[in-house]
């Protein structure tokens, strides 16, 4: 489903490697965690995933198409939710969530279905009417989660997505992530929570310094590392 | 205490004028440019300062006619604080209650007096940025021609020292009081818009004075200047008794070598003290007040119900996008102010301007459009193909996007839906601008149906060509890095380049036009000339913008 092949950014003009030759290969109907210290280049890689940063080389594939060759084909088979929600705070909620599907062309009695499940879940019914000004960090990023989800993305992608959310929402999150997997889509998400990592990944890549230093089920990153009762201990040991 | 304003006051000076970023900003080629513009924009200034200096010259021969030397003083102190007074507005306005700090230096231990007093510190240099260009000239004729001693130069130096105070700080205690009484929840940005269209006429207003005292002067030659100090004399007087501290000024500079002039310089600079320190504890009663709620934005308490409807309200990419582009410009007070209501006060100028000089001016209009209508269309063409660039929707149209532009770019767009709907959205204004002209043109003229479909039809065509130039520009090089909408549209350079490449552009085609016109070609295929250089124009500009959107969409970072 998501295919990175030797993908490498540098900043400061090619001195500082932000992420070095990452490969990876997702297959549909994974729960993917992808884990790291700050600056270990996350963010860096899933913006090359969405189309928001060039890399310097190796590609990007989104269930066999190229990224950056045929952008709108891929861009449409994913959604994307940053780790802060940046988003227009001159619309009412209901406006942006339109105009998202709108751009996703998600046909009218899909979305009016869609949007009323996802609105009940994150309780953002009432407030779906004010402007998104007037919405607090964690009701944005929820606005911003519902419209990522208003077109049954194949390939969810999350940065930090449990930052800011109160624990019903994160808890409704993480079922929904695991409901999408059990329909055979594929999610891929960053996080600094272990242990959500931990109890809901089939597979987990740790990334430090640019490059992917272990990768694997639970299991088997146990089997590499000595300290093997949680992931917190093997995250810290391979981190050093 | 002393120490923790200083630093206050240092701090804000540094923000304020990005004296750290200078060195930075130096470095960097593209803010290299900028500052070279600038300075260009700055020096072309100089011509209409020096006539203006000059005709000051003359003025205060006039006063030593009619043996009223003081008075020439009195009216350069009167109009510097009447300006600090009314720019004094606007700064305060948006340093006190709008400025991105205010989140930051409230919740430090900070008292209200504190940061008022810092911020009105960081006003009084702006404050002299505008006052001493307009009271120097005044202190320096008076000086140098009446040859007055050292003694006149130190009481001048004190004066201007002292002069933006009283009128800054009145502004301050006003604005305060206003914010205090109007701090009605989600109601701020109205207020805003009101404020500004308010000082915009007195603005416009003072403008159309200075220009009709300048082409009276014109007119009348050397007695001209005579005669307006013999009747200044009693408006500045008036004005002075309105407002006294010009006066004592004045006062005090006229008898600098006598008692009179000591005490009066006495009264100038304790009364400036004594306003300050009044606004000062005012502020400590009124500051937080007028603030707080102000930083937030209001729900309007009950929510909207969202009916069912709304959740299926679908239609066309292009059309969604040029639909949110209208709505944040019509929310947005800056964007307003600079689109809509850009294209709407230049056809309201030009009626203020020809019934305030009367029946002169509209006697010329008609004479010239009299003999041949088509002139009133093609001029009307070109104010409106103007106002393409001139409503800066399109040069400003990715920058307005900000930190919000990451949803344009992960999302599944054609790039021909960008251009559509931004275009669009530009249009939109473009028919509020042509509806405006064609209004006003109906007020000083009479136009016939032909002149509305033309100026409407071709006005249209050429707004697309400039919109299109507009954004080629903004998705070169987009200002997507604000916390302030105002850096998106009011000081984003684009603007500036996009106006001077247009403004070439527009003065290709008037130029051919006019030559074609000249010759007497049929009207009727000048038209289609023009409309063909529009559409091909347009079809060029699309292709390009094509390329350098798929371009920049993909190495942005």
């Amino acid at each position: 489903m998501l295919k990175l092949q030797n993908l490498s950014k540098t900043y400061s003009k090619g001195t500082v490697k932000a992420v070095d030759s990452v490969n990876l290969d997702i297959a549909p109907g994974e729960i993917f965690g992808f884990l790291g210290p700050n600056g270990a280049g996350k963010t860096t890689t899933i913006k090359m995933i969405v189309g928001l940063l060039k890399p310097d080389s190796g590609r990007v594939f989104i269930n066999g198409i190229d990224v950056w060759k045929n952008p709108i084909e891929a861009k449409s088979q994913i959604s994307y939710v940053p780790d802060s929600p940046e988003i227009y705070d001159k619309l009412k909620g209901i406006e942006y969530l339109n105009f998202i599907a709108d751009m996703y062309e998600i046909p009218k009695h899909i979305r009016q279905v869609k949007m009323e499940k996802y609105l009940e879940i994150f309780n953002l019914k009432d407030a779906v009417g004010d402007i998104i000004g007037s919405y607090s960090h964690g009701m944005k990023q929820k606005l911003v989660l519902i419209s990522a989800l208003l077109h049954e993305p194949n390939l969810f992608i999350l940065d930090e997505p449990m930052v800011g959310l109160d624990p019903k929402s994160s808890f409704q999150l993480k079922e929904i992530m695991r409901e999408r997997c059990d329909e055979g889509k594929t999610v891929f998400f960053s996080t600094h929570v272990l242990e959500v990592a931990e109890k809901l990944c089939d597979r987990i890549a740790i990334i430090n310094k640019g490059r992917i230093i272990a990768l694997g089920t639970m299991d088997e990153l146990r089997s590499h590392a000595e300290e093997r009762e949680s992931l917190e201990k093997i995250f810290l040991e391979l981190t050093e | 205490m002393m120490k923790k304003i200083i630093s206050l006051i240092k701090t804000d000076l540094n923000i304020t004028y990005g004296l750290s970023a200078l060195q930075y900003k130096f470095n960097n080629k593209k803010d290299r440019l900028q500052t070279i513009l600038i300075a260009i924009a700055l020096l072309s200034l100089i011509p209409t300062y020096i006539m203006i200096v000059s005709g000051l010259v003359k003025i205060y021969d006039a006063y030593i006619g009619i043996g009223q030397k003081n008075m020439f003083l009195l009216n350069g102190f009167i109009y510097a604080q009447l300006i600090v007074l009314l720019f004094g507005f606007l700064y305060v306005m948006s340093k006190y209650y709008f400025s991105n700090d205010l989140n930051v230096l409230v919740p430090l231990p900070l008292r209200p007096k504190d940061i008022v007093g810092a911020k009105f510190v960081t006003l009084m240099v702006n404050e002299y940025l505008t006052s001493l260009p307009i009271i120097l000239p005044f202190i320096i004729i008076y000086g140098t021609r009446g040859k007055e001693g050292l003694l006149y130069w130190i009481y001048s130096f004190i004066l201007m020292i002292f002069l933006p105070v009283i009128p800054l700080a009145l502004a301050s205690i006003i604005v305060m009081l206003f914010m205090k009484y109007t701090n009605i929840k989600g109601r701020k940005d109205l207020l805003r818009v009101i404020g500004y269209i308010i000082l915009l006429i007195a603005l416009i207003g003072f403008q159309f004075k200075i220009q009709s005292i300048a082409q009276q002067s014109l007119l009348e030659g050397e007695n001209f200047f005579l005669e307006m100090a013999q009747d200044s004399n009693v408006l500045v007087r008036k004005l002075g008794l309105v407002f006294p501290p010009s006066l004592w000024a004045a006062l005090s500079l006229g008898n600098y070598s006598s008692v009179g002039g000591v005490f009066n310089l006495l009264l100038f600079v304790g009364t400036s003290i004594a306003v300050f320190w009044i606004m000062i504890q005012l502020s400590e009663k009124l500051f937080f007040e007028g603030l707080i709620g102000g930083l937030e934005v209001a729900t309007t308490g009950k929510h909207k119900k969202v009916k069912i409807e709304d959740l299926s309200r679908s239609s066309l990419p292009f059309l969604s996008i040029g639909l949110k582009e209208i709505k944040i410009l019509l929310r947005t007070p800056v964007y307003l102010l600079n689109s809509v209501l850009g294209v709407v006060i230049l056809p309201l100028i030009m009626v203020i301007s020809t019934t305030m000089n009367g029946k002169e001016a509209l006697g010329a209009l008609s004479m010239l459009t009299e003999g041949n209508s088509h002139i009133v269309s093609l001029i009307g063409i070109g104010i409106i193909t103007m106002f393409g660039v001139m409503n800066c929707v399109g040069c400003t149209t990715f920058s307005r996007e900000g930190k919000s532009f990451w949803i344009q770019r992960v999302m599944p767009i054609k790039v021909k839906d960008q251009i559509f709907g931004r275009i669009l959205s530009s249009l939109f204004v473009q028919i509020i601008g042509i509806i405006a002209l064609l209004a006003s043109l109906a007020f000083i003229i009479n136009i016939s149906l032909e002149n509305v479909f033309w100026i409407t039809i071709l006005g249209l065509m050429g707004s697309v060509a400039m919109t299109e130039l507009g954004m080629v520009i903004d998705i070169f090089r987009p200002l997507l890095d604000w916390d302030n909408p105002q850096k998106a549209m009011k000081q984003n350079l684009n603007v500036l380049i996009a106006m001077g490449i247009g403004a070439l552009y527009l003065g290709g085609v008037g130029f051919l036009v006019y030559k074609l016109f000249k010759t007497g070609v049929n009207i009727l295929a000048i038209y289609g000339i023009m409309g063909l250089i529009y559409i091909i124009s347009s079809y060029g500009l699309y292709i390009l913008l094509k390329n350098l959107i798929i371009r920049q969409f993909s190495i942005l970072e």
